[in-house]
């Protein structure tokens, strides 16, 4: 189990709160993922802040005033380790090129295979961690020319396990789920907003959420920002 | 009307408060945020709307309740009901009324995986689309689907009986196009009338039930396996 929150903004006029929304988001999935969390703020003209650490997802926003960013585009997960340790190297989200960032809730079977196959194209790795590997396989892929779009849809026919995905570029936000899609995720998208949240109880305070269009992406959706 | 504020209660003071309802009762619950297990294990005749986006499992083990959900609901929504109505206004997300015995749960908008897995005898009726996996392992009841089933409807299905307005992706083992029967027609057309749903054609609808070769094992099929 992990908790994933994701929110690209459509109202520029939301950026001031960006950070306190996703800080929210993210504390109420602390339960999905009470031994490291991570956030990644997306803000203009094109910078990418990545911030994790283990420990509590409350903790760890206090620690690098997460609240208090301003940004268009911000991710974050926490994380209930399953395939690897629990360190700040394992934790998401994972930015295997610039300005990709990528988070993940399941586990992939086969990661073991598909790193030394990407060891043996010349591709490093900072960790031994599942996640990372699609991660890596996912930049590969927008590094030869695919759209993000393309680009998840090869990781789905190269990866095999279980896998909610969000991975956002500076221009898009992605979900990606396995056919099985037992891991979650909820969308709630209105005209100021795309949210992503492994569950709506973290949707809940965002601006007129009552009015947005609630529903459970499959497969892979992309919106571009 | 009695109305139960979800923003300043515990769910178990919520469900609590629900159970010593005489029969006959109103009751609003507010700001549910997408609160888990509201409205679970009643068995009192009383009518509730829950005016907003639920959690996991709403109205679950119900046994006399009549729900309405006034947005979105997470997994499970009407799990294992034995009795009562449970509408839902908007989408849901997966295994809706899972192992229902009895009663009915209504979905105005789309259902996500796996909606009546394992169904025991309740009826399920989706206005929209139902995600892969419909109906899995479905042993007794009714599921209606307004919309268009994903793959593998009806997967390992027993004696459960699924009808589809639109299209089918494609059938999971051991289901099969049934021919329709006046009965048929006649049951579709009562479970639209008692739903409320307009857009279906009885007589056009593709009914879908087991073949029956999982579950009665004979030598002769096992290369079926």
């Amino acid at each position: 189990m992990c908790g994933i929150a994701g929110l690209a903004l459509k109202d520029p006029a939301l950026e001031s709160n960006l950070g306190a929304m996703l800080s929210g988001m993210l504390t109420a999935l602390s339960e999905r993922g009470p031994d490291s969390a991570g956030v990644a703020i997306y803000s203009h003209p094109s910078e990418l802040a990545v911030t994790k650490d283990v420990g509590h997802a409350a903790h760890i926003c206090e620690k690098f005033a997460i609240p208090r960013a301003n940004g268009y585009q911000g991710v974050g997960h926490t994380r209930m380790a399953t395939e690897s340790a629990v360190t700040k190297e394992h934790c998401h989200p994972f930015v295997p090129a610039g300005g990709v960032c990528v988070v993940h809730n399941g586990s992939f079977s086969n990661h073991a295979t598909i790193r030394r196959e990407l060891i043996r194209q010349g591709i490093g790795f900072d960790s031994d961690n599942d996640s990372e590997v699609a991660a890596r396989y996912i930049a590969l892929r927008l590094s030869h020319g695919d759209d993000l779009k393309n680009a998840l849809q090869a990781m789905a026919a190269t990866m095999d396990g279980f896998y909610t995905l969000l991975v956002t570029t500076p221009t898009e936000f992605a979900v990606a789920r396995d056919p099985i899609a037992c891991k979650p995720a909820v969308i709630a998208q209105t005209d100021r907003y795309v949210a992503m949240a492994s569950e709506y109880r973290a949707l809940a305070d965002l601006p007129a959420v009552k009015d947005a269009k609630v529903f459970e992406p499959t497969g892979v959706h992309t919106w571009t920002l | 009307m009695t109305t139960l504020d979800a923003a300043r209660l515990t769910t178990r003071e919520i469900n609590t408060r629900l159970r010593e309802l005489q029969d006959g009762a109103h009751v609003t619950i507010t700001d549910p945020r997408g609160r888990h297990n509201l409205a679970v294990g009643l068995m009192n005749k009383i009518s509730i709307t829950i005016d907003g986006n639920a959690g996991y499992y709403a109205g679950g083990l119900g046994d006399g309740p009549d729900i309405t959900v006034n947005g979105f609901t997470g997994w499970g929504v009407g799990e294992n009901l034995m009795s009562g109505t449970i509408r839902i206004k908007g989408s849901v997300s997966q295994s809706a009324a899972a192992s229902a015995h009895g009663g009915i749960v209504i979905v105005e908008g789309d259902a996500s995986l796996r909606a009546g897995i394992s169904l025991k005898g309740g009826t399920l009726a989706i206005a929209g689309d139902a995600g892969n996996l419909t109906g899995f392992m479905a042993q007794a009841g009714t599921i209606l689907i307004g919309g268009n089933a994903g793959e593998a409807l009806g997967d390992s299905l027993y004696e459960a009986t699924i009808y589809v307005a639109g299209d089918i992706e494609n059938l999971g083992a051991d289901a099969m196009r049934t021919d329709l029967t006046e009965d048929d027609v006649t049951a579709v057309k009562q479970l639209c009338a008692q739903v409320g749903f307009e857009h279906i054609s009885p007589q056009e609808v593709t009914k879908v039930t087991s073949a029956r070769r999982l579950y009665h094992f004979t030598t002769q099929h096992a290369s079926a396996y």
